[in-house]
């Protein structure tokens, strides 16, 4: 009898502490929205994957986050509002996510948002260029990457320095696309007077722009911007060469969208993207912190294949959900919030912090996401080998543009 | 000289809607359904011609006989597996024709752009180019040479294909069977594999559309959705079940898309179809060489 009456507390301490233990161990769940099949931007969905899954190794092989091991658990958005906003929804009231990651399409963020501010969870924006995500003003939205607006001074910058007195911009019929044709069009207005510039919206559904660009045969523009993702972009740059648009040595190219570093780039547009400019957030001669190399280094071990932005953003992505869970010593949403809100972390590509201003875009934006401009100079030509026409933090150099004979 | 250059585009693009919507047409034709998997025939043409041509690095000339097979053994088997049972009697153990027809195809439709998805990859792929010259000058028109040579091609195709249909032994089968089915069995006349007939042409000539079209559409898994729409839209405008129909109204909506995006809005110039077939609809449901007919 002793021994019973001994073994029951016995078993029900045992029991507590067993719970305990594996309470201590159970993994940090983290959502993340992709896409992982048409129509959306599959190129972009694997690169973020990847991003993400070599940041929770780097997390985890350290022993994780304040014991516990990071989970990421995936949802297919196929780049659809109505798919972002159920996966969201799936994520935090099935799963019990403790944030949400990973988008990299505006439309997917502009829905998946909603629902985070719902449910008050935070919510960290990968590639949503969109300024009106920020816009919306919602305490549970950070944005790491980049933004709109950022492109567009960079595109009126460009612009100016190249002496273009007229500018056409082709984007894609999405909140992005749009967002940031309309944008670059004020930024034009104010810092390169004398401009004349106009957009045209295409349906990145469509494949055939021909009506759109054969306008342009008679008076070609000096430069070209497109503002589209694959397969859409990849269309434009050989209809625009198929009809001698452009690249010539009138008419030249600017991607606003940094296509030049998808995997499928070279198979799909051969020399109609000669001596395009590309707006881009990452080039392998840019500086990088020692988390950046270390990311670069296990992404390359992993894959066998060059880093690339995304890669750099999905991992600062997962990472400051990591920083601000470590130093808020919980998982609850407030206490993340106000972490982040408070963060000074050096991640991959350089000091991240955000921005506290309430009004417009900048609203926990990180401001001094670092960019650059490169020249496509030849044919096949690894990003590596792309030239550096302007660097970080600096205006662009037109004594290294080349410019088509 | 634009007015010249949209109506080279326009009658191009319409050269390769009407490839698409001759198989449609055969097929509503022939079984009276509408094929929701046609637009991911045209996919596996695409693929299939850009895939021989990088992988096995073999000639566009042999990859584009290639992908005519693959799209007409497509066609066979799916007739065989999944249309049969539309008038094999098995429909009336409970399923509406129509019903079956639509849920099947469809349901094929998802499956084909996954598994392409999952098996191939997400990635465009730019099919090679028939010809090596990137662009032809005539005077101050250019012209991409492969777009050229394609659409040339592709008028080829729909001319022997008309000449199949009106003139072959199976040809005429085909055209009785259209006309009555249960006349034309009675008559002695094959229904099933005149049905497989049908259906195999479409998928071929699909196939061919999707390949003639890898160089400059750049072929992704969903690649057929689009043109599947714009086949559905060509064949009611044309009048269900009429080949020539289905030729005029690709050639009508392909200039009218052409001219409508520089002159009207290039925004909207994907609704310009669906603008004339409401119109249509309304003024002359039976299409342009449709027949008035009412069941009871």
């Amino acid at each position: 009898m002793p021994s019973r009456r001994f073994g029951l507390p016995t078993f029900v301490a045992g029991l507590f502490a067993f719970s305990a233990s594996a309470f201590a161990a159970d993994p940090i769940k983290v959502g993340v929205t992709i896409a992982q099949s048409p129509p959306g931007s599959v190129s972009q969905g694997t690169q973020v994957k990847d991003g993400l899954e070599v940041a929770a190794k780097i997390i985890n092989d350290a022993g994780g986050v304040n014991g516990s091991k990071i989970e990421l658990i995936y949802e297919d958005t196929q780049g659809i509002p109505e798919k972002a906003r159920a996966a969201v929804e799936k994520l935090i009231t099935r799963d019990q996510v403790v944030a949400v990651t990973g988008e990299h399409q505006s439309s997917a963020a502009l829905a998946g948002i909603e629902v985070a501010h719902r449910y008050h969870v935070p919510y960290i924006n990968t590639n949503g260029w969109s300024d009106v995500i920020r816009e919306k003003g919602y305490p549970e939205v950070f944005n790491p990457g980049n933004y709109n607006s950022r492109v567009a001074i960079a595109v009126a910058e460009t612009m100016k320095s190249l002496g273009a007195k007229n500018v056409v911009a082709f984007c894609e019929n999405t909140d992005y696309g749009v967002g940031l044709a309309k944008l670059i069009g004020a930024q034009i207005a104010e810092r390169a007077q004398g401009i004349s510039y106009k957009y045209e919206t295409l349906d990145r559904a469509s494949k055939d722009y021909l009506p759109a660009i054969l306008p342009l045969k008679a008076n070609p523009p000096d430069v070209v911007v497109e503002i589209m993702l694959p397969p859409g972009a990849y269309i434009l740059l050989n209809q625009l060469n198929e009809q001698g648009v452009a690249p010539t040595a009138k008419t030249m190219i600017y991607d606003a969208s940094g296509i030049a570093d998808y995997p499928d780039f070279w198979q799909n547009v051969g020399d109609a993207a000669k001596n395009m400019l590309v707006f881009g957030l990452y080039h392998p001669k840019m500086p990088l912190p020692d988390l950046g190399k270390k990311v670069a280094a296990d992404y390359t071990a992993k894959t066998k294949g060059d880093p690339n932005r995304l890669l750099f953003q999905a991992a600062d992505s997962l990472f400051l959900i990591a920083e601000a869970i470590k130093t808020a010593k919980s998982t609850k949403a407030d206490d993340m919030i106000k972490a982040l809100e408070g963060i000074k972390w050096t991640g991959t590509r350089g000091e991240v912090s955000f921005s506290s201003e309430k009004s417009g875009f900048k609203y926990h934006q990180w401001l001094d996401v670092p960019y650059v401009t490169f020249q496509v100079t030849a044919v096949k030509q690894p990003v590596a080998d792309m030239k550096l026409v302007q660097d970080p933090g600096k205006p662009l150099d037109m004594s290294r543009v080349e410019k088509t004979k | 000289m634009l007015t010249l250059d949209l109506l080279i585009n326009g009658l191009i693009i319409g050269v390769f809607y009407a490839l698409m919507a001759i198989g449609l047409s055969l097929i509503f034709g022939i079984l009276k359904v509408v094929n929701f998997a046609h637009g991911e025939f045209y996919m596996v043409g695409a693929y299939a011609y850009t895939l021989s041509a990088l992988a096995l690095g073999i000639s566009p000339w042999v990859s584009l006989p290639f992908a005519l097979l693959v799209g007409l053994l497509l066609g066979l088997v799916v007739e065989r597996l999944l249309m049969r049972p539309l008038y094999s009697g098995y429909t009336s153990w409970g399923v509406m024709r129509d019903e079956y027809a639509v849920i099947v195809t469809f349901a094929l439709s998802i499956f084909l752009i996954n598994i392409v998805d999952k098996v191939v990859g997400p990635y465009a792929y730019k099919g090679p180019a028939l010809i090596g010259i990137s662009r032809i000058t005539i005077g101050p028109l250019a012209i991409s040479g492969h777009r050229l040579i394609a659409a040339m091609v592709a008028v080829t195709v729909i001319i022997v294909v008309a000449l199949i249909i009106r003139y072959s032994f199976w040809g005429r089968q085909i055209q009785a069977v259209s006309q009555n089915r249960l006349g034309a069995s009675l008559a002695g006349i094959d229904t099933a594999k005149a049905s497989a007939i049908v259906f195999s042409l479409a998928g071929g000539l699909a196939a061919v559309s999707g390949a003639l079209l890898a160089n400059i559409f750049n072929p992704t898994p969903d690649v057929g959705v689009f043109p599947a729409i714009k086949s559905y839209v060509i064949v009611v405008l044309g009048g269900m079940g009429s080949v020539p129909g289905s030729i005029i109204a690709s050639l009508i909506l392909g200039v009218f898309e052409s001219f409508g995006g520089v002159y009207i809005s290039y925004q909207y110039r994907d609704t310009f179809g669906l603008f004339i077939l409401i119109l249509f609809l309304l003024f002359r449901p039976q299409g342009l060489f449709g027949e008035k007919a009412r069941e009871v």
